[in-house]
Parts: C-alpha cells; structure tokens; sequence
C-alpha cells in the first residue's frame, strides 16, 4: 500500500475539503429538492454549500500542516454558516478541527477520534436534538467508523466505509422524523453530509466530480427553457431529450462517457423504468445520439429543439426602453412566452423561477445601471423573495418588492402598472390588482406524498389553488377540470391558461374546448407561458 | 377561489399559547441552548410558576398579527447570525402552520453564550 493512502497531510486535506465542496456543488438542487424540515424553504442543499465554500476558502494554498488546515476549515465555516445545516456542518467541522489539532499528518485511527470529537461538538449545539437529521447521521458515521472491525488502515478504505454508514443512516431517517415520513422524503442535511462524504471517496478513487448523480427529480423539459436562455456554447446548438427503456441495467459511467463524446449538457434522469436523456450537441449529430440511445434499449419519445432560434427569440425581448424619471417595474418570469406577454417600456423581465431561482446579483444587474429612480421589483415566486428584498436594500434607488408568489399574480399587477405614473399610487393599484386574482397550477408530483388530506403518486399530475394541493389525477385534462371545480370556477367570467414548454398548441385547445364544455359562461384564453415544471399556470378573474 | 366561510363564533388565541410554540419551536433550533428571563418579573414568574413561557413575549397587535420576542443562550462557536435567523424562522413557521395567524416579526435577543468548559 502507498504510503500517502495511510496519511493525510495538509494539502491531503485541503483536496478533499475542494472535492467534498465540488460534489456538493454539483448535486446540491437535489439536496434542496428534499428540505422539508425544519423549514420546507427548499434550500437545505445551497447552505450548506454556501457554508462549505466559506470553509474552503478560509484554507491557505500550501500550508503542510493538516491540523492547521483543519482549523481554517472550522473558522471559514464559522463565519460563513448560513441555515440551520449550515450551523451545524460549521459544529462539525469544529468538532474534527479539534480532534485534528496536533496532527501535521493525521491516520484513519486520528480521523476516527476526530469524528467521535465532531459527533459531540455538534450535538452540544441543541438542548433537545431532534433525531432523523444531520445530527443522527453524524452520529451513525462516528459510531461506524468506531466500531468498524478491524479498523480500515488505510483513508479511501475509512471513507468508503462513512459513506456506506452515512448513505444507511440517511435512509432510515423517515423511520425517526414523522415529518420526512409524510412528505415521502428522506433528510435533507443528512443527505447533504452524505454527498459531502462522497465527494472525498470519489476523489480519492479519481473519480470525475461534475457529473450529476443525484439528480434532481424534476422533469427535464424544465432543462429546455433554462438552458436555452443561457448562452449556447458553440456546437451545441441543438437539444435532444429521449425518453427510454434501458434492455439491461444502465452503466451510468460509460453512459456518461459515450455522451460526452457526442456533446454537453448531459442530463440522465431516472424514473421507474424510464429514463430521461438530455444533451446539447451540434445539427449534424442530433440524430446520432438517437441511434445510440437506440442501441441500449426501446426508445420511447424524442424531443429536439432548436437552441439558437429560442435565444435569438428570448433575445429580442431583453433591451429595456425606459427613461429618466420613469417607473421601472422588475419582473421575474419562468419562460419565454412570459417574456414576451411582459416586455414593454418600463419593464424589465428577468428569467427565473421554481428551481432556477435569480440570485440577488442579478436581480440588482437589472436595474441597477438603469436612469431611473424609483424601481417595483416582482420576484413572482416566494422562494425568490428573499433575494429580492436583498437586492432591494443594496440598492441606492427607491426600490420596493411587491410580494408577487406566482406569474398570474405577476401578470394581474402588472396591469395596474404606468411606467409615468407616481410611485405609491402606482404601487397601491398594483396591490390591488395582485390581490382579485385567483391562481392555479398544474404540474407533476415529484414524490408520493399525503398532504391536506389528498393522497398523491409520484408523476401524477396534480393541481394547486393559490399555492395549495387541490386534486391529483392520472391525466392532465381531469386535472385541469378539477381543479377548475375546486377553484368555483362557475363563479367566475374570466379564466386565462398559460400552457408550458411542453404542452403544445394543439392540446391547449383541446383543453379549451373540454372547459367550454363545463363552463359555457367562461371565457377562455390561451398563452403561451413556455414555462418549465408547470404545464398549465392558469387565473380565474 | 371564493373566501372561507366566517367561523361560528369568535375564536381567539391567547398569547400564553402562541408562545407555547414559540418556546417549544425555539428549544429545537439548532445552536439555542436556552431561554433567558427577559427581566427581574419574568425571571421570578418563572420561579414561580414553573409553566411560564420563559423567555418569550408574544404581543397580538390590532391587526390581528402577531410579533414575537426571544430572549436566548446561545452555544458559544456558532455562527450567531445564522443560529438567530433559523431559531427565527422556525418560530415564524411554527406559529404560523399551528395558528394561522400572520406573524409579523420575530425578534431574537440574544442574552447570552454558552461556553463548552460550562457544561
């Protein structure tokens, strides 16, 4: 054995501190798809990469002494805790930095002792832990690596072993905490722990640290409109999604590589039998990606689209018309046909949406620059909020957040705007507006799950009224018209559809007629939102 | 969506229940190793009357919202920000998921650390 696999030193340390930060970074939505406790806010998965960047960064590039290393680990950490799984890795990492101190050089049996140190440092942060969580898979992995017998000499044997102890713990979270039970999900710090884990094992093992694993379990159409949006890399100028049966169990490794050499953006989703493909790749190329899922199972649906053609579309809609003096109003929309529904002068529109969240700095990029004085911002999302009253407080301008939770809402407020109208009475008319609009939304359940008393399967396709669970059917038309039924919608003259990427035109009007049929007194119209998840955001007025 | 029926009756929510959540919510945050007596007359109510929701002061305001104040320990060698904004959170959320009442503000006090050579 190598003498190196049986010591870690300091820049030992700092490169799996970098690999436990990378791997996290590449999987952390779907550490955020999970957050359900203590909070459901979804951002589990960003903390606590927010908080390991901080701790990386704190290291000094050449410092030979691994306790050292340790040390700035915890102080970054410290100072860059953000959340309540953020508080906790920072404990963790004290815990090992304490455990580490003395140790130019430390083995499995120093690494061992330091864990146990990490395990109690982290549970003297709470009065009353609550078990199910990062908490009780730091333990699990502690309480692993010390009973493990005979105890593993050498690191990348150790960390295999965290990782089999952590990934076990986390599965059996559900069975402590009855709220992840409920909501289908396991934990999602102690999940987080665990792609922390593997991201030392997999650079240990020379492993690549930037493909996605854990996929997010969203569907990948919603990977069409994001991408598109964001500039295209030359040769890839084309999407292909396919949709298929493997014949044998997939190799994701080789799969990965043979993609790889076809083209970018690779995206494996995994359903029950299915499989979900997404790369981007050159024209002449796109029906060789095809062929090649072809070989490894039935193909069941092909989707390609035109990248280029989308962007110069999404383009046209990006300069602002707005001069000094003006209203500017900032509006955050998930799609395409958002964008243009939006564009006018006075407006600008931003991209973003359900897990493609505008950060703070690009929401402020928006108008900061801009002539204007006085700035309505409506993030059109409750999880973009936050970064809104961020950019809000950074800014010199009279800015204020209109508290807009979905595009209807958006786009009923909007009505009320005037970009040569006066700032309180404009922004009182748009509150107003915001407030008669009633809203639903139509997408698939991402897990099984049993909320306000509605049972509900994965992939079903579900309906939300004002952000809650109204019905779950197994098509999309029965959805829509029950959710129509919950919302009252014989009580209403006005109803809007804005159909999604992936709905075409056709079945949006085929949805319109099934509703005319129900509703002879409400008059239907059709958009096109091309927004991804939803396939159908829909107003009642 | 049409409005939800007004209830049979009033229904009224006393600030020693709101803040029943809050203590309990609060105790599970991550990083809040304990309440502190807001003053003198708290901390002797609380000796008093060991059922007293310590360290938690619960104000309805006319609105029907409600705002809320923690006074807690902190564990010395966590981030106190991030420890003080999630206890907040969690309070807000509890509250908000058991009562239905909007809560307008969370303030969390800190009033002290707790040094890990204490325990």
């Amino acid at each position: 054995m190598e003498e190196h696999d049986r010591q870690v030193d300091g820049p030992g340390l700092r490169a799996l501190a970098v690999a436990a930060c990378t791997w996290l970074e590449t999987n952390h939505e779907a550490v955020n798809a999970l957050n359900v406790f203590p909070v459901p806010d979804g951002d589990t998965g960003t903390n606590m990469l927010l908080t390991m960047r901080s701790a990386c960064n704190e290291m000094v590039p050449g410092e030979l002494h691994a306790g050292k290393v340790a040390h700035a680990l915890a102080h970054g950490a410290l100072l860059g805790a953000r959340g309540n799984s953020g508080v906790i890795l920072s404990q963790i990492l004290r815990g090992l930095a304490r455990g580490l101190e003395q140790h130019p050089a430390f083995g499995t049996a120093q690494l061992v002792r330091a864990l146990h140190e990490a395990r109690n440092t982290a549970y003297r942060g709470v009065v009353r832990p609550v078990e199910g969580t990062l908490l009780t898979v730091i333990k699990d992995v502690a309480g692993a690596a010390q009973q493990a017998n005979p105890q593993p000499a050498d690191i990348t044997a150790l960390i295999a072993l965290l990782v089999d102890a952590s990934s076990a713990s986390v599965l059996h979270t559900p069975d402590l905490l009855p709220v992840l039970k409920e909501a289908g999900v396991v934990d999602s710090g102690g999940f987080g722990l665990q792609v922390l884990l593997e991201g030392m094992l997999r650079h240990l093992r020379h492993e690549p640290l930037d493909v996605v694993l854990h996929t997010a379990r969203h569907p990948l159409s919603a990977a069409a409109v994001s991408a598109a949006l964001e500039a295209v890399e030359p040769g890839q100028e084309w999407e292909v999604v396919v949709d298929f049966r493997p014949n044998h169990p997939l190799d994701l490794q080789s799969f990965y590589k043979s993609l790889e050499q076809l083209g970018g953006s690779i995206q494996v989703g995994e359903g029950a039998a299915n499989y979900k493909m997404h790369l981007h790749l050159p024209k002449e190329l796109r029906l060789k990606a095809v062929e090649y899922v072809e070989t490894m199972g039935t193909v069941v649906n092909v989707h390609m689209e035109n990248l280029l053609d989308q962007v110069e579309q999404a383009q046209a809609a990006a300069p602002v018309e707005v001069q000094a003096g003006q209203l500017l109003a900032v509006v955050v929309a998930p799609g395409i046909g958002f964008n243009r529904l939006l564009a006018r002068p006075g407006v600008a529109v931003i991209s973003g949406g359900q897990s493609m969240n505008p950060s703070t700095e690009e929401l402020l990029r928006a108008f900061d620059k801009l002539p204007v004085a006085d700035v309505i911002l409506l993030p059109n999302n409750k999880n973009i909020q936050m970064a809104a009253e961020q950019a809000a407080s950074l800014s010199d301008k009279r800015v204020r957040v209109l508290p807009t939770r979905n595009m209807p809402q958006g786009i009923a407020a909007m009505l009320g705007f005037d970009p040569d109208g006066e700032f309180e009475p404009v922004l009182a008319e748009m509150q107003t507006r915001m407030a008669e609009v009633h809203t639903g939304e139509l997408t698939n359940a991402t897990r099984t799950v049993t909320l306000d008393g509605i049972a509900v399967r994965e992939g079903q396709f579900i309906g939300l009224s004002d952000g809650t669970l109204a019905c779950a059917t197994e098509t999309l038309p029965d959805c829509a018209l029950q959710l129509l039924e919950k919302m009252g919608a014989a009580e209403f003259d006005l109803l809007t559809l804005y159909h999604g990427a992936a709905i075409g035109p056709a079945e949006a009007d085929a949805l319109r007629t099934k509703i005319a049929d129900n509703y002879p007194q409400l008059q239907t119209e059709i958009y096109s939102g091309g927004q991804p998840h939803y396939h159908y955001i829909l107003s009642l007025e | 969506m049409k409005a939800a029926s007004p209830p049979p009756g009033r229904i009224q929510i006393a600030p020693a229940a709101i803040a029943k959540i809050a203590t309990h919510s609060a105790r599970l945050s991550y990083g809040i190793v304990g309440m502190a007596a807001k003053d003198t007359a708290d901390m002797l109510a609380g000796a008093l009357t060991p059922d007293a929701n310590k360290g938690v002061h619960v104000c309805v305001n006319a609105d029907q919202t409600v705002t809320i104040d923690i006074y807690v320990i902190v564990e010395h060698g966590t981030n106190i920000q991030a420890v003080a904004r999630s206890a907040a959170n969690s309070v807000r959320h509890h509250v908000q998921l058991a009562t239905g009442l909007t809560v307008q503000q969370v303030n969390v006090l800190v009033r002290g650390l707790r040094m890990a050579s204490d325990t």
